[in-house]
């Protein structure tokens, strides 16, 4: 009887404190998840400020100060603002399943250009022309009619975007090819010399 | 999202496509997002830069025209208005980011609101205003490109190289140029 009465509410503090412990250590991940909304309120206002930035750089930059909007502010504008390191990954931007594919898109765009900017590729690698290079002058001539074509404004968005691309590739290579002929001239300057 | 941004970005890419200006291409990334577009901007011929291709990147605000879009060169290019260096971590964003305001003819890109004034010899009509243009904007830092603007160097090295050692300069940028093409 005395054992039943001492148990009953050690048996309820056991129970609350197992509770807590198992709270504590499974279900911890919902309280960044509170804690997200002010950072990306932070990373918001700060991208106003300075819409150079990155979100990741902001990120990190937050994470450093501890999630301090007016720390970060002072260290862009002194310029003490770091790159994060490849290792840092910041959660992704919270979005609704509405706008998930069309922002999914947007980010891949977003990374794109980050991914040269740390190894700063040279033009053919950033927009994979090698195997164009390579082609024979005929097919600059194929080129340039493409190029022509190209220059008027279609009513579909998706022959405006590869009119576009195209664009793009042809004042890459023609610049490559007029240099490359350059550099040969030089060359063969030199060489006669 | 049919808001004036959009329809106003959808115009002048439309003009920028039908009537491109000698030497430049520049267009959303994707239609997804007509807030981050994508230029490629000639180097001026007679100048260091000839023949070479600077890719950059524009991101509008969301009330563009009203407020100016940023704009950044994603390769290297050496330019005492431009940065230099991008592997320096040290100040990587302020080298990177051209500094619009000293282009030639001078074409600010700061919200035109009274008494934000951070540079006191700016005239009002000097900066940005919704009747600038994406391609005023490219035009203005080709041209800059010839001719650059060292009151207010974004890259203190090479305003510094391109003032007392100009043959230098033009040799660093010559070849830098040739870097970019994979030459």
């Amino acid at each position: 009887m005395a054992d039943e009465q001492i148990s009953l509410p050690s048996l309820i503090l056991i129970v609350v404190l197992g509770g807590l412990v198992v709270r504590y250590l499974f279900f911890s991940s919902p309280a960044p998840a509170s804690q997200q909304q002010p950072r990306e309120a932070a990373v918001e206002r700060i991208q106003q400020m300075f819409p150079q930035l990155d979100r990741r750089t902001i990120l990190w930059d937050l994470q450093r100060t501890g999630g301090s909007i007016s720390a970060t502010t002072e260290r862009v504008l002194s310029g003490r603002i770091e790159t994060p390191p490849v290792t840092f990954q910041p959660p992704s931007p919270p979005r609704s399943p509405a706008n998930a594919a069309s922002s999914a898109t947007a980010r891949s765009h977003q990374q794109k250009p980050a991914v040269p900017k740390s190894t700063e590729p040279d033009l053919i690698t950033r927009y994979n022309l090698q195997s164009r290079i390579s082609e024979s002058s005929g097919g600059a001539e194929n080129g340039d009619s493409v190029d022509g074509k190209g220059k008027a404004w279609s009513s579909n968005r998706d022959e405006r975007q590869s009119a576009l691309q195209r664009r793009r590739d042809e004042m890459i290579i023609a610049a490559r090819r007029k240099m490359e002929a350059k550099i040969a001239a030089e060359r063969a300057g030199t060489g006669s010399q | 999202m049919a808001s004036t941004a959009h329809r106003r970005l959808l115009q002048e890419y439309r003009a920028l496509t039908n009537n491109p200006p000698d030497g430049i291409t520049a267009g959303p990334m994707s239609e997804d997002d007509l807030l981050q577009w994508e230029a490629l901007i000639q180097g001026p011929e007679g100048t260091p830069f000839e023949g070479g291709i600077f890719p950059a990147e524009l991101k509008f605000p969301k009330d563009y025209p009203l407020a100016p879009p940023t704009m950044k060169f994603l390769g290297e290019i050496f330019h005492p208005n431009g940065m230099c260096c991008p592997h320096l971590p040290m100040g990587r964003y302020r080298r990177k980011l051209i500094n619009i305001a000293s282009v030639r003819p001078r074409l600010h890109l700061h919200p035109a609101s009274p008494g934000d004034d951070p540079n006191h010899y700016e005239h009002a009509s000097e900066r940005w205003s919704p009747i600038q243009s994406v391609e005023k904007i490219l035009i203005s830092v080709m041209s800059m490109l010839a001719e650059p603007n060292d009151e207010s160097p974004a890259n203190v090295e090479a305003a510094k190289m391109w003032r007392d050692r100009r043959a230098e300069y033009e040799q660093k940028v010559r070849d830098g140029v040739r870097r970019m093409l994979g030459l």
